[in-house]
């Protein structure tokens, strides 16, 4: 029986106890004297310096300030992305209308777009929310430009034997057969929305995970600093797994 | 009365290269009767394919013209339907959804249409899996459902392109009988494309045997043998002088064949 558990779960069990050996070995380094604890902290002072921003309800406040941006940004780059991914690989023009935009966005760091707009939109949330969705479009278009793209030639053929128009063609082929992969560009949207935030919290903002991080870490308060890495680490961890189980669950018609 | 009248088609292909067409199928005339099961066999690239898709309307006619109770065909239709040979069946809609399918696009009434699409999915065996999904059927099932969506839009014509192709030749022999007991309780008209010579005599009135280079008709081969037809009429003289003379044409074409692979 316990056998069976394991076996079940497998990859959660030793993910678990991988993590849970990586917090034994960060305090028995610090504990042990081998590493300053100036430089890593440790999971004790860590977890106890959470309790203490939980209760003043910091932590809350900067989780909620960095949600905002990046709940705002995914939406603003799910909803722009899947637009222009859907026209672009429907329409031909339209994508090469838009592929030197896309190229551009490949080849050049959006991060060094910053002051561009910070001068636009000033320091704060509008700037954060613009970096994070600069950082989330790529893969929801590009996602959603291949799976309208590449819809099986086959299944379009059989449609219009039975008198599909092109609206029906788009509706009932195109997009749920581009549904997987849509879901899977928004998988990685979700990570890259959520880089985007903290990034550009780290340059400028007032509150959030990212400007917690970037104000701690000038004090040198390494604890404190550590309750964000840490709490980012696990949103990132969670959203992300969030969406591979949509991906399952959306997919589950594909032959593996 | 005759139902399809091909008169002198001639279909050709944008080749990528040249600017030059390709002819797929040159001089086709054929007339089929209402309720005549039809047959097209024929060395691989003769224009089998080619010549079904035009009939269905999803390849364009260069010149010459194909009618269908007197209309003039110049895209699909719903006197139509076709049977493909990869069953082509959306994979992310169950049995019940695919065989839908057809009936949704041709805006059937919303009140019919499940009802309608579970009765046919029961003349063809599979009520017990209205439920699941294409990749959870094997080949003969996946094309038992491409058989029952293009008899639930009710066409008058059924075009089958290779419908069992891909399945092995004992799963291939059952449906081939099974699409027997169906197609005898309306009788259809029905053009169906194979490269199993059994198969063709056993289920044609008759057999359209096409050569290559271009494609053209070179035989049409009455096959006189009473319906509904049985396994056991594979067994007897009569279908073995027909397995012969298809034999004899089929293999003149292949011999042709190897020349040209042999020169080029
Ligand atoms: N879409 C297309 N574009 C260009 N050429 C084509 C196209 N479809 C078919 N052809 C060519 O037309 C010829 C006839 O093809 P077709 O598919 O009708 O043959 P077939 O008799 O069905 O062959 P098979 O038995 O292999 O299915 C072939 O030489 C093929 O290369
Ligand atoms: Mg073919």
């Amino acid at each position: 029986m316990m056998l069976d558990f394991y076996r079940r779960n497998e990859a959660i069990i030793l993910g678990t106890l991988s993590l849970a050996s990586i917090g034994v070995v960060w305090q028995f380094v610090v504990d042990a004297g081998i590493v300053n604890p100036f430089f890593i902290s440790t999971p004790s002072e860590v977890f106890a310096e959470a309790s203490i921003q939980l209760e003043s309800g910091k932590l809350y406040k900067n989780i909620a300030a960095s949600m905002y941006s990046f709940v705002l940004a995914l939406g603003l780059a799910t909803i722009v992305g899947i637009f222009l991914g859907v026209l672009a690989g429907w329409f031909r023009d339209v994508e090469s209308i838009l592929e030197p935009f896309i190229w551009f966005k490949y080849s050049a760091p959006t991060i060094a777009f910053y002051p561009l707009f910070v001068a636009w939109l000033g320091y704060g949330t509008p700037t954060i929310v613009a970096i994070a969705f600069l950082f989330a479009l790529t893969p929801i278009y590009a996602n959603t430009l291949s799976g309208i793209k590449n819809v099986d030639r086959d299944l379009v053929r059989a449609a219009r034997s039975f008198g599909a128009r092109p609206l029906d063609v788009f509706l009932q082929v195109a997009l749920p057969g581009s549904v997987p992969i849509i879901v899977a560009g928004l998988r990685l949207g979700v990570g890259r929305a959520l880089t985007g935030v903290v990034v550009a919290e780290l340059f400028g903002a007032s509150a959030g995970l990212g400007y917690s991080i970037a104000y701690h870490a000038q004090l040198l308060e390494t604890s404190k600093m550590m309750v964000s890495i840490v709490v980012i680490v696990l949103l990132g961890v969670v959203l992300t797994q969030l969406l591979t189980w949509l991906e399952k669950k959306t997919d589950s018609w594909r032959v593996h | 009365m005759t139902q399809i009248e091909i008169r002198d088609l001639r279909v050709e292909y944008k080749t990528p290269k040249s600017d030059e067409a390709f002819v797929a199928i040159d001089n086709i005339s054929l007339d089929i009767e209402q309720g005549e099961f039809i047959t097209i066999v024929g060395a691989s690239g003769c224009g089998k394919s080619t010549l079904l898709l035009t009939i269905a309307g999803l390849v364009n006619v260069t010149s010459g013209s194909v009618t269908i109770n007197n209309n003039t065909v110049n895209g699909p239709g719903r006197d139509r339907a076709v049977v493909f040979q990869d069953a082509s069946l959306l994979p992310w809609r169950s049995v019940l959804g695919n065989v839908k399918f057809g009936l949704e696009m041709q805006r059937w009434k919303d009140d019919d249409i499940g009802e309608r699409a579970k009765r046919f999915i029961k003349m063809v065996g599979l009520e017990k899996f209205t439920d699941y999904h294409p990749h959870q059927l094997s080949g003969g099932m996946r094309q038992r459902v491409n058989i029952a969506r293009a008899l639930a839009v009710d066409p008058d014509v059924l075009l089958m392109d290779e419908p069992f192709g891909a399945l092995d030749a004992q799963t291939r022999e059952v449906m081939g009988d099974e699409l027997m007991n169906i197609w005898e309780r309306d009788r259809k008209t029905a053009l169906f494309v194979t490269h199993d010579i059994d198969e063709a005599i056993f289920l044609a009135d008759r057999v359209i045997v096409m050569g290559r280079d271009p494609g053209r008709i070179k035989e049409v081969m009455k096959i006189d043998m009473e319906r509904p037809r049985n396994a056991a009429m594979f067994e007897s003289d009569e279908f073995a002088k027909y397995r012969r003379r298809l034999r004899d044409h089929l293999e003149e074409d292949m011999a042709s064949m190897h020349l040209v692979t042999e020169v080029a």
